[in-house]
């Protein structure tokens, strides 16, 4: 079988170096050592408290760096990318919020947390709302809420880490010839031997690569998680947050270079309509003589039909298999460039591209872009709403907007996971420093992100259809052309680092919620030390485990939930721990009600939506508002009702945590 | 014996964290306001000759860019210079789990008797 000539190259099979197994084997011996140190720390303090809490003793480098990489999830370095690069300019509106996220999901709730914590010697959140309101019930609500929301997270999270390594690996010839084994033995086991459960949503087995990688990425987090506890998890996340900023650092002005100047970049876009969707007949004019392969990603075009008309310009976007003996190969899925001043480019005498020694036989043209392509939408990648391939009143709507103002910022203060951290803080000067901190990296990584990938929208056209390849593509493009492609092993290390780091925060959350608040607090409050420790190590194990068990063959509607559950929490969280911290009149019906209230009418925007628009992920927007800001409402009417009409809290608790303690004798 | 008050005061931390939530509550919407109101105004236009600041079209420059330095400023001042520096106290580490135990054996000793 042959490859054709045309064929993209593996991302970081680039110069034969094997970049990515190196920068790989490095980043994981790092976070061993990390997760060892971490471990002779267990051993000198009060386990539980170490183990989830690093005993609340965070320094102002490693406070603000583990929030920032926390937040800054799989997505900021592979879907952030994407989002750029199919809709342009508008994705700089999306994230703006991201200008006061920090002072927001930092200032708002740390230091009060902080000391409510301490005050009951909390080390969960469900622990908080318990304590503050003394009741069972509540903590137990609040705890299964949560596991239900980050385990479903948590699959994903497997499943997005895998497909980035995957996505790196590819090409490297060690990593193709393991995935080729494992995938035969995969097949084998899934027919022969009856695993089903090797097999994919599509009764396919599971691809070897992907498995490979899966177990890779998979065992590696759960065992420095497992191992090193809490302080693992952040110091691994502050290599992490390094190498995130590194790679933006680096890209930028290498970006910026060969784009020839941001102007240039814009310029090009305000001409750009998106691309379109077609299959097509490839023909090589000659049999072949042997099978082969037509490779995703090759360019082939159709001369002009006119002297002085332009060529069409075709990217294939999915392999194609051919026969020895025929001459044609047809329905091969392509995207057709549609852009003026890109065909004029792209087929000019300084073209980076390589074409097919092929002509284009049959073309079956797709759907348009619903908003975008018409004329009068031209210069959607430069204004708002941006184009959208399904949504014709374009990707960002103005009250779509205004949700993502809730969503980033006020919706993040809500999140679980980031609360935990914000218990973690030694003392309120290392708060005001870390926002401070965090406020700058997130100016220096959001907004050049959308710099550098408005930039790859020129620099590598016809992308769509392989969103996840755009940041490792681009890394790599970009240092090749410097000259220093080994760079791109360091550059593509950031996406792979940001899942890592949010991954082994939600195992945490995920495995203390079932340690603290289920089996001390509420099974044997009296275990002794020891049995909760191995507890600890067995419930991150477990936790890690099934997640990873889940996510060798996901469920089909994997992607809907991830949706769902994402600001899902938030609206759930926000308002009941806000009353709680804030609102001396608040009594545990105040959360409670709080809880459901927002949970529900979450959940009934995604309901309706099912009804109205045929799918539970594609939720129903009230107003044209998002479901979390309707779910964030709701809570938030339930809480300012409810507590009124609600006895009062117990005079104790009030006294507690809201008045000046008596001195102590 | 200690005279116990019935109008203690307030926990100063209680009211400094309040009041630090408030301002930022505060930032949040004058953020929100700037960027929405601004990006409305001249972003959602056709874009085919759309000006450019800096490379950047001109209503991200106004619309995001900017209030994002600005945003960037004001958030350091107010942790420079007025979210306070408190004592947050001790940490009354298994404090809560104590109490839990406490109960069970107060419910035992109230079921055996």
């Amino acid at each position: 079988m042959t490859i054709d000539s045309a064929a993209m190259p593996g991302i970081l099979a680039v110069g034969q170096s094997n970049a990515a197994l190196a920068t790989f084997i490095l980043y994981t011996l790092g976070v061993f050592v990390i997760a060892a140190l971490s471990n002779r720390l267990l051993q000198k303090k009060a386990f539980l408290s170490e183990y989830f809490l690093g005993s609340r003793g965070l320094g102002m480098w490693a406070f603000a760096l583990t929030f920032a990489a926390t937040s800054a999830s799989g997505g900021s370095f592979t879907g952030f990318p994407a989002k750029i690069y199919t809709h342009g300019w508008v994705l700089a509106l999306w994230i703006a919020s991201y200008m006061v996220v920090p002072v927001c999901t930092m200032g708002l709730l740390g230091k009060r947390i902080n000391q409510v914590a301490r005050m009951s010697g909390a080390i969960t959140v469900p622990d908080i709302l318990r304590d503050r309101f003394e009741s069972r019930f509540l903590g137990l609500m609040s705890t299964l809420l949560m596991v239900f929301f980050l385990v479903f997270n948590l699959v994903a999270q497997f499943k997005a880490g895998s497909l980035i390594l995957e996505t790196l690996l590819t090409g490297v010839e060690p990593f193709q010839t393991h995935a080729a084994r494992v995938g035969d033995w995969v097949s084998n086991a899934a027919k022969t031997d009856g695993w089903t459960f090797l097999l994919d949503a599509t009764g396919n087995p599971v691809d070897g690569g992907y498995l490979l990688c899966l177990m890779t990425f998979g065992i590696a987090v759960i065992f420095y998680t497992t191992y090193g506890g809490f302080h693992a998890v952040v110091w691994t996340d502050v290599m992490q947050g390094v190498v995130m900023v590194f790679g933006v650092a680096v890209m930028l002005p290498l970006a910026l270079m060969q784009v020839g100047g941001l102007e240039n970049a814009t310029q090009e876009l305000a001409q750009m309509v998106p691309p379109r969707p077609a299959t097509i007949c490839v023909d090589w004019g000659a049999q072949k003589t042997e099978d082969g392969v037509l490779p995703s990603g090759s360019w082939v075009q159709q001369p002009p039909a006119t002297a002085d008309g332009q060529p069409r310009l075709f990217r294939t976007t999915k392999s194609a298999l051919y026969a020895a003996g025929t001459s044609q190969v047809c329905g091969v899925e392509a995207l057709e460039i549609l852009s003026d001043n890109e065909i004029t480019r792209l087929t000019g005498p300084e073209s980076p591209l390589t074409f097919l020694d092929a002509g284009v036989a049959e073309i079956n043209e797709g759907d348009t872009y619903a908003y975008g392509s018409e004329e009068e939408h031209k210069g959607a990648y430069v204004t708002a709403p941006g184009p959208s391939r399904t949504d014709s009143t374009g990707f960002l709507p103005l009250g779509v907007a205004i949700s993502f103002f809730f969503m980033w910022a006020i919706s993040g203060s809500g999140q679980p996971q980031y609360m935990v951290r914000l218990m973690a803080f030694k003392d309120s000067q290392t708060l005001r420093r870390a926002i401070i901190t965090v406020t700058m990296y997130f100016s220096i990584i959001y907004f050049p992100l959308v710099i550098i990938f408005v930039c790859a929208r020129v620099l590598l056209p016809g992308m769509e259809n392989e969103p996840d390849r755009i940041m490792p593509q681009m890394a790599v493009l970009l240092t090749e052309n410097a000259g220093v492609g080994w760079l791109a092993g360091l550059l593509v290390a950031a996406p792979f680092a940001a899942v890592m780091s949010t991954v082994d925060s939600f195992l945490l959350v995920i495995s203390s919620s079932v340690v603290r608040d289920i089996y001390q607090r509420n099974i044997s409050p009296d275990a002794s030390e020891r049995t909760i420790k191995w507890m600890s190590y067995f419930c991150t194990l477990a936790v890690g485990l099934i997640a990873l068990f889940g996510a060798i063959s996901p469920p089909k509607f994997l992607q809907d939930i991830i949706v769902y559950v994402g600001s899902g929490l938030a609206a759930c969280f926000l308002f009941p721990v806000v009353a709680a911290l804030y609102w001396p009149r608040a009594n545990k019906w105040t959360c409670i009600v709080g809880m459901l209230g927002g949970f529900g009418a979450h959940l009934a925007m995604h309901l309706i939506g099912m009804q109205v628009n045929g799918s539970f992920v594609n939720a129903y927007r009230l107003f044209g508002l998002d479901p979390v800001v309707v779910g964030l409402v709701a809570s938030l009417l339930s809480v300012l009702i409810i507590t009124p009409l609600t006895p009062k809290p117990p005079e104790h608790l009030v006294r507690k945590y809201f008045y000046r303690q008596p001195a102590q004798s | 014996m200690p005279v116990m008050n019935d109008q203690p005061d307030y926990d100063p931390v209680f009211l400094h964290c309040r009041r630090e939530a408030i301002v930022i509550v505060g930032v949040w919407v004058a953020a929100m306001i700037w960027t929405l109101s601004s990006c409305a105004a001249t972003g959602y236009a056709d874009g085919q000759d759309v000006p450019t600041i800096f490379g950047m079209p001109s209503w991200v420059c106004w619309g995001i860019a900017l209030p994002w330095l600005v945003a960037d400023v004001v958030a350091i001042a107010l942790c420079l210079f007025y979210i306070r520096d408190d004592d947050l106290g001790v940490a009354h580490e298994g404090a809560d789990v104590a109490e839990d135990i406490r109960h069970r054996h107060e419910g035992e000793g109230d079921g055996n008797a």
